[in-house]
Formats: C-alpha cells, structure tokens, sequence
C-alpha cells in the first residue's frame, strides 16, 4: 500500500468531512471559473473587434462608444439615423447621384451603410448592401464565408443572410422565408424576405445578425423618413425601379443608422492622420459624429473591464484562500482521530517524513478533487448561462468556453494553498507523541 | 545456541518530572533475547514495562546504553533510522491491537509493509491472514470483527515485514480469559512456524507460565522502584 492509498483510504475514512470539504472548495473553484470564463469571453469579444475591414463609424450625434456597440457589437440601442445626403457625401463620384457634394469622398476607401430597428426572434436585423460581405471582413482581413448560400444581390430586395448563430438556433436554411418584426419581437409583422445564404461562423457578433438588403429594408412600414408636406406611401412612388421588382424607396424619404467606414490616405500623409482629420471634420459638422471603433473599446477596457477583471482577482483569490481555509479547518477538526492513527503507524515503523507527506497527499487530494470537480462545475455553469451572455453581451459562449492562462493556473494555486493550509495539521502529525497516543 | 536478536546492554533511562525531578525507570545491565526463543516479561504496574518495549523498538532512544536489534546498535541510530529498524526487524503486538479502523483486515497488514525495506506484497499479506484463520474476512474492518479476530489481525500484521522479533505488550490483557489461551498459543504457534523471536509483556502469572523463559523485569532492572511517568 503506497503513502498515497494510505491518504486516500484516510479521506474514505472520513468520508463526510472530506465530501463537505471538497463540495466547499468545488463551489469555489466553479463560482471563479465561472466568473474567470464570464469576463474573458466578454474582454475576448471587445477585443476582437479589430480588423474588420473598417476602422470608423460615423453615425448620428451622441455617445460614441454607444454607436460602437450598436453597430459593431449588435448590442444597446441605435442613437439616431443620419441623413442619406450626409451618406453620399462619402461615396466616390460614380456612386454619387448629380449635385451632391463628395465632401468626405477623398478620404474614404470604403463606406458601408447600416439600417437598424427591426429584430428577428430575438435577433438584430441589419438593413445593408452586398459590400457588408464583399469589402468587410471578419478580423485580421480575412473575408466572410458563407456556409450554406450566398450573399444577396444588389437586385433581391427581399435577400437576407443569416449569420451562424442565427442559422442554427432558429433552424434556417436558403430558400426559407423569415419575416422581421419593427422596432421589438413583439412590433408589427414585416414582408417575409428569403435566405439566400447562411455564414460560416465567425465568432463575432456577426454570427447573432440577420443582414438583409437596405433596398427590402427600405421598403417595409414606418421606414420610410417622413417627407414634409406629402403623404407618398413607397408604393405610389415612382422613381428608380428594378424592371421586374418593386420600387426603391426615393432618396428623400431614406435615412441610415451608421456608416462603417475604412479610410482611405490622403496624398501625402499616413493613414492614421487622414483618419484622425476626417474624424475631426465630421465631428465639426452638424450631420454626425465619427468614432473610432478601436479608441472606444480601449477606453471602455480601461475604465470599467480591466478594473473589474482586478476586482475579479481579488474575489478569485479570496474565494481560493477560504477554500484553503476549508481544509484546514477540517484537517485541524479531525486531528485527533488522526493523532492515534499516526501513532500506531509510527508504531509500525513509519517515519515522521511519512505521515507529514500523508497529511499533505490528503490536502493534495482534496484540493484536486475540489479543484477539478469545481472546473467542471464551473463550465457546466458557463454552459447554462451562455444564452444570456450571448443575448446580453452579443458574444457566443458555450460550456467549451475558457480562460486558458488563469485557468490553468487554478487549480495548481489551489494546491499549493492547501499544502500551505495542511502544514499546520501535517506538522501536528509530524509531531506526534507515539508512547502517549499508545498507552492512552 | 542460537544467536541474540536483541541484546541490551547497561541501558538506562530517566524522565523528568513535572516538579524536575530526574527519575531513572530503567537500568538494565544486560538482557538478551535468542533468534528462536520465546521469552515471558512480566513485571508491575508502572515498572518499566512500556518504557522498556518503547526503548527496544526505537520509539524511545535510551539515555545511555547498547540496543542492539540483529546486531545493529539502535540507540546510536537517528530517529528515521530507527524507524526503519522497527519496520524491518520488530513485529508489534499491542494491548489494545491498535488496528486502524478505517483500513481493511488486509489492508492493516499492507499498510505496515508500506514502512518497510520491501515492496507492499498482497499474497504474502492474504497468507498471513490465511494463516491466522481469517482468510475468509481479508475485506472486514476492525469494527466488522470479533475482538479474538481483530488480536489475529494485529498478530499477522506484526509479521508483515518478516521481523526478526516479535514484542507483544500485554496481547491478554483485553481478552475475557477463555480467549486468553488461544491467543497465547496463537502467537507462539505463528512465531515458531515464522521462526521469530517472541517477546510478551505481561503482568499475568498464567500466561508469563506457558514460556520456555520467564524473566521478572525487577530481577535485571536496578531501577526497580515503580513509577508512573
């Protein structure tokens, strides 16, 4: 019988005290994976949201890190819309219809245009064009792909793409028709548009997104900007239309939530200084505001994530060091059952190294037990409130979800703590009066 | 004549009292014990008895004096070395077994293979406790046991290691007396079939009578005043 089947035969001894004491620091250990997991998925997923092939918003006046979060990250609500003549001004002269300045034009690459305000089961629905696809990409360059289908044409009004999360929750597939909502689940029902296409998954908020054609978008109730001094429904307007489709909703009558925007470099000087004065030229003006989407994500880490990943630290240490304390307090509780056990072993020939190292195999134990039983709790945990973290924070998260470095350094913190915790009872039994323990 | 297992020479040992009164309970100027003998040690009360096992098994260290056990002089050892001297050459019987009570029949005698030189060996640890009757409850606990099994238990545990000797402390004194006998005969019929040496510490006149060797503590030790330490 090997010193660890002796320490683990001891913990069977005392099989309740060591059930209690490892239930204890399983809670612990879940509550702080649970938390660990929580806050890195969350961080993960704001730091993510570089290189997507944009790196500006421009949208209506208000808070800039709540545009990057409607936009970029499909979570709090839209500030305003900005006029569609504002939009053109960003768009090269071929797109831009006679007559409309190109004020910002020189100084753009690429302009996305977003609409928002309709939802699909839960689901933001996201008015667009074909470049969205086509010019954006999903991180570090590298384009989208589609799982299923394709993008949506410039001429299917009625055309959507789902991303993955999307696609797999509600069972859509191409070809299947899905109906937006305005304004809430539970607003006036919309024309249905069809899928054309399904997303690989990204793991951004991308995959959470319903994209559908800005033209359809337009064209359904209460989207249409109110013209002053008439009252055109879209469908006694008459202006540009596809030969077999349904009429464009008039520029007049078009608004839209935010522009994603890649800058383009001015001749002569580096990129990130035509960023910084187009951003100041919009933010002069009275159409809108421009943010950066990087420069809001890092301020947003800097003031609230990372001082709550420290505080997360402290709880986690906290949490860790009264699981410590759980074992001592139920080694120092069984100490004197122990003290007669370790006297008739002395008695047998054991050494006083052997029963310290028993004593502290059994912390070891425990402590793993504990540990690891608490790990698995914990992404059990994770697992069970990914819905939420995925509704609320815009980010998939699943039971597999981790915090590799902090993690991994858990449960080996764990042990240490409870050899820390066991020294004092180890030392007890090192310590141990053989004669007295016999004879009493 | 066979060779000594155990040879004490002028060993003495004092303990302080409380009020630091230096008190010698033993001062013995030789004692030996033979490679085959079987050997009764009866003594009073308070006479030294337990200090005397403790001293030769190591769990004491003599104050001055030659403990040798297989001809290694153990009162020289450190603390460890003894230990080991204990698990390799001592088997010990205890008044009480001091069996652990969380551990399987078996696993008592594994456990005490677990200090020794040698590696913990399960068929030798079932034929012990074959050989002592209870080949049919290797899985009890001692709670599960008699108390004449639980004696058997602590008797094929004390030769796990192959001791050259083995030192029971009073192995009678728990026992109603129609058990006595079979205790006694079983400790002396497994130590003669092991060829162990047996020491028994007993302060029973009947018992210390069934010995080939009957020595009284007070008749060696010169510190025979009883003393309770």
């Amino acid at each position: 019988m090997t010193l660890l089947g002796i320490a683990w035969r001891n913990i069977r001894q005392r099989l309740l005290t060591s059930l209690l004491t490892a239930l204890s620091l399983a809670l612990g250990v879940a509550l702080v994976v649970a938390t660990l997991v929580t806050g890195g998925i969350v961080k993960q997923a704001f730091e993510s949201g570089s290189g997507l092939g944009y790196n500006m918003i421009v949208g209506a006046k208000g808070s800039p890190l709540q545009l990057v979060l409607n936009s970029v990250y499909l979570i709090s609500k839209p500030i305003e819309n900005i006029s569609w003549d504002f939009y053109q001004q960003f768009l090269p002269a071929a797109e831009r219809p006679d007559g409309v300045d190109g004020t910002f034009s020189a100084s753009t690459k690429t302009a996305v245009p977003i609409c928002m305000g309709d939802y699909f089961r839960g689901f933001r629905v996201i008015g667009t064009n074909t470049a969205y696809f086509d010019r954006l990409t999903i991180g570090d360059g590298r384009p989208f792909a589609f799982s299923a289908g394709r993008n949506f044409r410039d001429d299917e009004f009625f055309g959507g793409v789902l991303g993955a999360t999307v696609a797999a929750t509600l069972g859509l597939k191409p070809g299947d028709p899905f109906a937006p909502t305005h304004g809430a689940d539970n607003g006036k029902v919309h024309d249905p548009f069809l899928v054309t296409g399904i997303l690989a998954r990204t793991d951004t908020p991308v995959d959470r997104g319903v994209f559908v054609n800005m033209e359809g978008f337009y064209l359904q109730e209460g989207h249409a900007k109110p013209v002053e001094g008439e009252t055109q429904t879209t469908a006694e307007l008459e202006h540009d239309h596809t030969p077999t489709g349904p009429t464009r909703l008039p520029f007049a009558q078009r608004e839209v939530t935010a522009l994603l925007l890649d800058t383009a470099s001015l001749p002569g000087l580096p990129a990130e200084l035509t960023a910084m004065g187009l951003r100041t030229a919009i933010n002069e003006g009275r159409d809108g505001q421009a943010a950066l989407p990087i420069g809001e994500i890092r301020q947003l880490l800097d003031l609230f994530v990372r001082p709550l990943e420290l505080l997360l630290l402290l709880v986690t240490t906290l949490v860790v060091i009264v699981s410590a304390i759980g074992i001592l307090v139920s080694m120092v509780g069984s100490s004197l059952e122990r003290s007669r056990d370790v006297a008739i072993m002395r008695a047998l020939g054991a050494r006083r190294s052997h029963v310290l190292v028993i004593v502290l195999i059994e912390a070891v134990l425990l402590a793993v037990g504990g540990g690891l039983a608490g790990w698995m709790l914990g992404h059990l945990l994770v697992g069970a409130i990914a819905p939420l973290i995925t509704t609320n924070a815009g980010v998939s998260a699943s039971v597999l979800s981790a915090a590799p470095g902090a993690e991994l350094l858990l449960v080996p913190l764990l042990v240490v703590l409870a050899i820390l915790a066991a020294l004092l009872p180890a030392l007890a039994a090192y310590r141990t009066d053989v004669s007295k323990w016999l004879q009493s | 004549m066979a060779t000594s297992v155990l040879q004490l020479t002028d060993v003495r040992k004092s303990f302080t009292m409380p009020g630091g009164e230096q008190v010698t309970i033993l001062d013995i100027a030789s004692f030996s014990l033979a490679a085959d003998e079987h050997c009764a040690l009866e003594g009073r009360s308070g006479s030294g008895k337990s200090t005397l096992l403790n001293v030769i098994s190591g769990i004491m260290r003599p104050d001055a004096g030659r403990v040798i056990i297989d001809g290694m002089d153990i009162a020289r050892l450190d603390e460890a070395r003894r230990d080991r001297v204990r698990a390799d050459k001592l088997g010990l019987v205890f008044q009480q077994f001091n069996l652990l009570p969380g551990f399987t029949a078996l696993e008592n005698v594994l456990v005490a293979m677990s200090f020794g030189s040698g590696r913990p060996d399960r068929t030798r640890a079932v034929r012990l406790l074959e050989a002592v009757g209870l080949g049919d409850r290797l899985a009890h606990k001692p709670a599960e046991l008699s108390v004449g099994q639980q004696q058997r238990v602590a008797v094929a545990r004390a030769l796990a290691n192959r001791p050259r000797a083995v030192l029971a402390d009073e192995p009678t004194a728990s026992i109603d007396p129609a058990h006595q006998q079979q205790v006694i005969d079983l400790l002396r019929n497994t130590c003669t079939e092991q060829g162990v040496a047996l020491l028994v510490v007993t302060h029973a006149a009947d018992v210390a009578g069934q010995f080939p060797r009957r020595v009284r503590l007070e008749d060696f030790n010169r510190a025979a005043t009883v003393h309770h330490p």
